[in-house]
């Protein structure tokens, strides 16, 4: 409960009944002063009416005619809403129903007290209160007309009480609303909690409940999940090259300590010490190499190198790359064609998208059989210039086209054929850094690497 | 030569020092920045051999002093960093050349030896001789004992490194990164099929062999008195 009284829900039902409240309140105001000017008005005007005819009758018949008048009015409509006061200019009270009146011109609000009423035994209480004029006629004498400004008084009375009581109820059914809106949102918000916990308590395959609604909540649900899905990928994926490492370092480690050890037990000669030391450092060469290229990546994909993009002509840099490489595939037998595109520039690292394009050919030399045909095509594109290498080889079957990105993975299991499981990592890296697209697809036969640079 | 090597790490210094010694070359050494620093400012020396990270003062800060006190001595960096932007920021500090650790001793004494005997600025050759071979790079045309040579652009460019550098010892690393502009290590045979195809081209069919290769180090171009 007292959880609730802090969610952001139920604090902006607070606020918005407040404004609301303050709302009503002008209302209110606005209601019970244009009722009660109303209501005066009608009674000034009703007492002005009845003064104006008293005093025309009394100047044309008498004062003595009035008197009959005002005590059938009396008579008429009872005691209570009408008062009526006349004396002449002697001082004797001629009609009415009021006593001790001080005889004074123009409008009088006094309260109705039991001092100007004559004793009748009426209870009189506070709330009434007499409203009417006082005119001294042409003959001397004085008349009061006046009224019971109860019913005003009452009128107010019952508009405050009403707004009063709607104003009570409109706040406490805000308040339940704001309640019960706030522990549904609390109740969604504890279940992303509960998930959030339970991931980082190792529970991976946790995912957040989707009410199916497609609100705010629902799409924040949504991203987290996705960010729980690529988190868990990322993992995998680390899990994956761990294994990898372990697996990759291992075997030239081992060959190292066994190399050594024949040595040590079965070497006499100086020459084949030499000879056992020699091979010992070319291994532990290959091993410094796999770190590098493990360091090289993991910097690529950090992205400080985005910030040292130039312009780069791909025409030239990839041109110069096939022509070093061009003598390396005949040696082996194979052959590597090109066909570039004129002046293809784009904004990259240089050395980096030539070391991408060097790696990807070398894969191509080295993973084909003899006689295997190589090519690399640049095209200018119309949504960004598009590079192509190719070869007749054996390919790579599409359930394979994305593991091959990842680090030390190897189609070959046995890992007899040469190279460190790298080379197609850094491609990757180097694609992610500079925003191209790499696909694999198949050369019918081999297998065709595409990689579409941004516009 | 007179060399400064600047490296905190005892067993690396030892291991340089010593190979400078049996090489003919005087070393000093310096444990931290602050004492490399004082000792290049104030000593001339041949060539500089800085240690990136160093204690107190580090490589970067030692060069970029240097530099900027007008002091032009030739300066290796050395460094555990494989990154590809430390290289970069060596040689924007003022490095000539940089090395990355563990290295073969070999190649940091051709690197010392190409950055020492950097020719002159001014110096434009346009014909370049190496016993009976000649290279002229205006007109991009080889010939040895008179007889014409067709080279590909990618093997003229090499050449023209090995005539440049004439019998100094040019490491693998070396001619990937100044030949070809390759700073990886290339898991197909670029280096050798390159030279195999040189030596075929200036070398097959004459008297005598002028790209000669040092066993696990290198190659260099010379010719036999």
């Amino acid at each position: 409960m007292f959880r609730l009284l802090k969610t952001t829900s139920f604090r902006l039902t607070i606020l918005y009944t407040t404004v609301f409240a303050i709302c009503f309140a002008a209302l209110l105001f606005i209601t019970y002063w244009t009722v009660t000017a109303a209501l005066r008005d009608q009674i000034q005007g009703k007492v002005d009416s009845d003064l104006q005819a008293l005093a025309a009758e009394a100047t044309s018949d008498g004062t003595a005619s009035i008197v009959r008048d005002i005590n059938e009015q009396l008579q008429y409509t009872g005691e209570t809403i009408g008062y009526y006061y006349l004396i002449d200019s002697h001082g004797r009270k001629l009609a009415g129903n009021l006593d001790h009146f001080a005889m004074k011109d123009g409008w009088q609000e006094i309260a109705l007290s039991a001092a100007i009423l004559p004793k009748s035994g009426r209870e009189i209480d506070a709330d009434h209160v007499l409203w009417g004029r006082g005119a001294h006629l042409s003959d001397g004498s004085f008349l009061f007309v006046g009224q019971d400004g109860f019913r005003v008084l009452l009128v107010q009375e019952t508009i405050l009480e009403s707004f009063a009581w709607s104003m009570g109820i409109a706040f406490l059914l805000a308040v339940l609303a704001g309640l019960l809106v706030s522990q549904g949102f609390l109740r969604r918000i504890d279940a992303i909690n509960e998930t959030s916990s339970a991931i980082m308590e190792g529970h991976m395959k946790e995912r957040i409940p989707i009410r199916g609604a497609s609100d705010e909540i629902d799409r924040l649900s949504m991203n987290l999940n996705l960010l729980f899905d690529n988190n868990q990928l990322l993992l995998d994926s680390l899990k994956q090259v761990t294994t990898n490492i372990a697996h990759d370092l291992r075997s030239p480690l081992s060959r190292l300590r066994q190399g050594l050890e024949e040595i040590r037990i079965h070497s006499r000669s100086v020459e084949s010490y030499e000879a056992a030391i020699d091979s010992a450092i070319v291994e532990s060469d290959q091993l410094l190499e796999t770190f590098s290229a493990l360091l090289r990546i993991a910097q690529i994909e950090s992205g400080s190198r985005r910030t040292g993009f130039r312009s780069v002509n791909l025409t030239e840099l990839f041109g110069r790359v096939v022509n070093i490489y061009r003598p390396v595939a005949e040696d082996a037998g194979k052959d590597l064609k090109e066909s570039l595109a004129e002046n293809v520039i784009v904004q990259g690292d240089s050395e980096l998208l030539l070391q991408m394009m060097a790696n990807l050919i070398e894969n191509a030399i080295r993973h084909t059989p003899p006689e295997a045909k190589l090519a690399v095509f640049l095209d200018a594109g119309i949504s960004g210039p598009v590079v192509a290498v190719t070869d007749t080889g054996p390919g790579i079957p599409a359930e394979y086209h994305t593991k091959v990105f990842e680090r030390f993975y190897r189609l070959d299991v046995s890992r007899s054929t040469p190279g460190d499981g790298l080379g197609l990592s850094l491609v990757a890296a180097v694609a992610a850094l500079h925003g191209i697209n790499i696909s694999l697809q198949d050369n019918n036969p081999g297998l065709r690497i595409v990689l579409r640079f941004p516009k | 030569m007179k060399i400064l090597l600047v490296e905190d790490d005892q067993g690396v210094a030892d291991f340089i020092l010593r190979g400078l010694k049996e090489h003919g070359h005087v070393a000093d050494h310096a444990g931290n920045g602050k004492d490399g620093l004082f000792l290049a400012a104030s000593e001339k020396y041949d060539a500089l051999i800085v240690d990136r990270m160093l204690p107190g003062l580090d490589g970067l800060s030692i060069m970029k002093m240097l530099r900027a006190t007008g002091n032009h001595v030739p300066a290796i960096f050395l460094t555990t960093m494989t990154g590809i932007d430390d290289r970069v920021e060596g040689l924007d500090a003022g490095a000539d050349d940089y090395l990355v650790k563990p290295f073969a001793f070999a190649e940091l004494l051709a690197r010392l030896a190409a950055l020492m005997r950097r020719p002159p600025v001014s110096e434009v050759r346009t014909v370049l001789r190496v016993g009976n071979l000649e290279v002229d790079l205006l007109k991009r045309t080889v010939t040895r004992e008179g007889q014409a040579i067709e080279l590909q652009p990618q093997e003229f460019r090499l050449l023209e490194y090995f005539m440049r550098s004439e019998g100094r010892v040019i490491t693998r690393t070396m001619l990937l990164e100044n030949v070809w502009d390759f700073h990886f290590n290339p898991q197909t045979s670029v280096v050798e099929t390159h030279i195999s195809r040189l030596r075929a081209k200036i070398d097959k069919g004459f008297s005598s062999e002028l790209l000669k290769t040092v066993r696990g180090v290198g190659y260099y171009l010379r010719a036999d008195v």
